[in-house]
């Protein structure tokens, strides 16, 4: 039963992050789903899948949604969608009915007598799969170092080119811009720290 | 021991690579020293490599269960392999130092050529399939690096991306043929499939076959894929001589002998790989026939040839189509380097403004004549004895239409290489200028590969019990040396052979009294001329793609929710086929 | 109904939550957001399916690689979506499709 509550709850939230109309109330119903999930992840037997995604999917990536919402700022967007909304619900509807037809309900096969622990199962059967997320986190650090040289760049042409452009959302930027996405690139290693601890 | 020697084969050329590299472009004196350094210690270990051969697998890295572990394997096709690609390679390196004096990026030179050396190397080396294909794409970046290495030439670059592109569309197939076979046998190891392609359905193992087939003809530029080798002709000489004369254009021969056992039952897989060989050892020679640049007309040649060896793995005669490979390897990469100190001295590919050049070059001319001689398949030289096997197993064991062909071949192969050295060296001089003889390292190297074009066929008998012993799959069962040069110089069909071989020299020799044949039938010299429409072809394909790519653009809209509603709806469509069905 | 079948309850929920944001939003940080309930739908999915087939750890271990890759399709997404704000002047994906030829 309170599985059912659970889910419920976890896609209550989901739905509200989308159809939020401000920015920052949706990253944070985004948190709401992230903790929800994690306590599923638990509850279905896997405690440190749920450890590092309570902290790096609620904790961590909200942080940066709100820092990426502050410097950006919420465009508040009203204009005509591209798709009608019934095209999109009935779309999605069949979508998730027919999969769900297909698969539901599962049967439990029990659980295997003997499987590899957790650790050795990730750092012995996987290790390619480590590899590649040292990989993909390295090229992620990359990513991010070439982007904020560029903002650097552009910001100081700006500057140069003439203060009076943008009031609110540039002033916001330069600022406290570096404070906050400075903090951006660090969370990397620390997330590497998270997932090996 | 063996395995530090696979390790040594193929890290040297790469550590060599990493070093060039890191040297940079202001120590040229530096550059050409370590990678001179670096390819001949390869070529040492790959030498005492030949020693430790054996069919075990001597080296296994583990890389996780999803790709099976990465196996290398000693055995005789491998090490041989091997041995050509480091030797030629390091003979070719030498040629550099002279050839490559004084040109801008040479670390960009020298990384690519030994980066391709050890992928060579891994190549023949490797026992698994999924492996197999890492280095067999490898090869194909260097190639097209190197084919476009004078990157401001238009034609250089395209030449390259046309390389690419048509060994990619070859390297498909065999990814596709190793997927497959993992799907069937849960295994990528070349052993596993050599021993259980029983297992396989008849309709998958040729699926198999041809798309292995398809890889081959790409790669060792076999019609209709070859057209890419003669836009590869603006790579430097000493590439062209490395990689698209002696190693890389073989690695197509050498899949199609690895694979033979598994493949050899599927009906109509060595019949199609016959006519792959005949057709192309006819129609490459024609044209060789009437090219007028001196790379072309090579390139043409090492088309013919490759048409020898894949028609010889068609005739089931694995041990003579490498064998051939073997000297073909060393005589055609003696032609391209020596080629390539022609080009250097006159500063043109056209024969037309060459002639003559003989008696200023005669180092040169002397070491050219021997590869020529032996590309014509005149005797004691060892192009004699390999197309001599070849010829004879194809009389014995194949068609005998397909060795009528072949036999055409030999004749047209004689009349085109004197044809060649005429042009070159002799005739009238058409230059006023000086020219210099070859410098003292394109000496070495090619002095080198003389010696050897006149020496590796007293190999045979070693090289005989070496794929006897070390391929369990092959059952091959190879005759001791002097048996087998004995039967090559009594049996007719030598004979036959060595007689259309001098009405090809005759042919050459009376070329004026046989004017009129060609006048009588002009358009075989314009249809080779213009490559028998393969390059029409070619360029018909490449609109056609680019045609529909441009009436496709329309769907690209660049917005986001649409490029959604596409996945979603295709994901319904999924969903709705796999619920009905 | 066993909490396995509630969890694909949920994967379904969470699936079609971020396929409709991502049908029907235009906000370039709305995007991110949608994609990462989908992962969460992913993600609750791969461990569902570790859990039914008795390989739970298996499960955990996909897992780990898919929030790895999860967090930097975010961290480098809010980047770009901040890059494209401070060069274009707005988060509109719309006005992003301008490289068409």
């Amino acid at each position: 039963m309170i599985d059912a509550v659970l889910v419920a709850g976890t896609v209550l939230c989901a739905v509200r992050a989308i159809r939020a109309t401000q920015l920052l109330s949706s990253a944070l119903w985004l948190a709401g789903v992230s903790a929800l999930a994690s306590i599923l992840l638990y509850r279905l037997g896997a405690p440190q899948i749920a450890v590092i995604e309570l902290s790096v999917g609620a904790g961590l990536v909200t942080v940066l949604f709100v820092f990426a919402i502050s410097i950006a700022g919420d465009d508040g967007l009203t204009e005509r969608e591209f798709l009608p909304n019934w095209l999109a619900l009935g779309l999605i509807a069949l979508f998730a009915g027919l999969l769900g037809w297909m698969i539901l309900p599962l049967e439990e096969t029990g659980v295997a007598a003997a499987e590899a622990t957790f650790e050795s199962v990730l750092w012995s059967d996987r290790a390619l799969d480590v590899l590649v997320q040292i990989v993909l986190i390295f090229s992620g650090v990359l990513c991010l170092v070439t982007l904020l040289k560029e903002r650097h760049t552009s910001a100081q042409q700006q500057a140069l080119a003439g203060r009076e452009e943008r009031e609110r959302p540039s002033a916001a930027v330069s600022g406290n811009g570096h404070h906050p996405q400075a903090a951006v690139p660090d969370p990397s290693p620390a997330e590497v720290e998270e997932i090996h601890a | 021991m063996a395995d530090v020697l696979i390790i040594l084969t193929m890290g040297l050329p790469w550590l060599g690579a990493l070093a060039v590299w890191l040297t940079g472009d202001r120590r040229p004196q530096l550059q050409h020293r370590l990678a001179v350094g670096f390819a001949l210690a390869a070529a040492l270990a790959a030498l005492l490599l030949i020693g430790s051969t054996s069919s075990a697998v001597e080296l296994r890295i583990a890389v996780g269960g999803a790709f099976g572990d990465f196996t290398f394997v000693p055995d005789g096709l491998g090490v041989f392999l091997a041995a050509v690609a480091t030797v030629v390679g390091s003979l070719a390196v030498i040629f550099s130092v002279d050839y490559m004096h004084g040109e801008a990026q040479l670390g960009r030179y020298y990384t690519l050529v030994l980066l391709f050396i050890g992928a060579m190397a891994g190549l023949a080396l490797s026992g698994s399939l999924l492996l197999l294909f890492i280095f067999w794409e490898i090869t194909a970046l260097c190639s097209y690096a190197l084919i476009s290495f004078y990157n401001d030439d238009p034609k250089a670059v395209a030449g390259g991306i046309k390389a690419l592109i048509i060994t990619q569309v070859g390297g498909v197939g065999m990814l596709a043929g190793a997927l497959v076979a993992y799907a069937y046998l849960g295994d990528y190891q070349i052993s596993t499939l050599l021993s259980r392609h029983q297992e396989l359905p008849s309709g998958v193992l040729s699926v198999l076959a041809f798309g292995f087939l398809a890889a081959a003809a790409a790669k060792s530029a076999q019609v209709p894929f070859h057209t890419w080798l003669p836009g590869a002709m603006e790579a430097p000489s000493p590439v062209s001589a490395l990689i698209h004369a002696a190693t890389m254009v073989n690695a197509g021969v050498y899949l199609l002998a690895r694979f033979y056992p598994a493949f050899e039952g599927v009906s109509g897989w060595t019949t199609a790989v016959i006519v792959v060989g005949l057709v192309s050892a006819l129609l490459a020679a024609l044209m060789a026939l009437f090219a007028t640049d001196l790379k072309a007309a090579l390139a043409y040649s090492t088309i013919s040839q490759l048409g020898y060896m894949v028609y010889a793995v068609g005739v089931g005669a694995v041990f003579a189509s490498q064998f051939h490979l073997l000297s073909h390897a060393v005589f055609k990469a003696l032609l391209f380097l020596s080629a390539g100190a022609v080009i250097h001295a006159v500063g043109t590919r056209d024969m037309r403004q060459m002639g003559g050049l003989g008696r200023q070059m005669p180092f040169n001319r002397a070491v050219f004549i021997v590869g020529a001689l032996a590309l014509a398949g005149l005797p004691v030289l060892n192009g004699f004895w390999s197309k001599e096997l070849i010829l004879e197993h194809g009389l014995h064991d194949g068609p005998a239409w397909a060795y009528g062909g072949m036999l055409a071949g030999a004749g047209l192969t004689a009349l085109y290489t004197f044809r060649m050295v005429w042009m070159v060296f002799f005739g009238k001089s058409r230059r006023r200028d000086h020219v210099h003889d070859a410098g003292p390292m394109m000496r070495v190297a090619t002095g080198a590969l003389a010696v050897g074009t006149a020496t590796t066929w007293l190999l045979v008998g070693a090289f005989g019990d070496l794929l006897e012993d070390s391929l369990p799959f092959h059952g091959l069962h190879v005759e001791p040396a002097r048996a087998l040069l004995e039967e090559i110089v009594t049996a007719p069909a030598t004979l036959v052979a060595l007689l259309v071989v001098a009405l090809g020299l005759l042919a050459w020799w009376f070329r004026d009294r046989l004017a009129w044949i060609g006048e009588a039938v002009p358009q075989v010299g314009q249809a080779a001329a213009a490559d028998f429409g393969f390059n029409w072809l070619n360029r018909q394909i490449v609109d056609g793609t680019a045609r529909t790519a441009e009436a496709l653009r329309t769907t690209q809209t660049g917005y986001l929710n649409w490029n959604v509603l596409g996945i979603v709806a295709g994901f319904v469509v999924v969903l709705v086929v796999l619920a009905v069905g | 109904m066993s909490a396995l079948n509630w969890v694909t309850l949920g994967v379904l929920g969470l699936l079609g939550a971020g396929l409709y944001g991502l049908l029907i939003t235009r906000n370039l940080i709305k995007v991110v957001i949608a994609l990462q309930i989908l992962v969460k739908g992913a993600l609750l999915a791969l461990v569902a399916a570790g859990q039914a087939s008795g390989q739970i750890n298996l499960g955990q271990s996909l897992a780990v690689t898919v929030i790895v890759a999860d967090t930097v399709v975010a961290v480098v997404g809010l980047a770009l979506a901040v890059q494209v704000k401070r060069l274009v002047g707005t988060l509109d994906v719309k006005a992003l499709s301008n490289l068409r030829g």
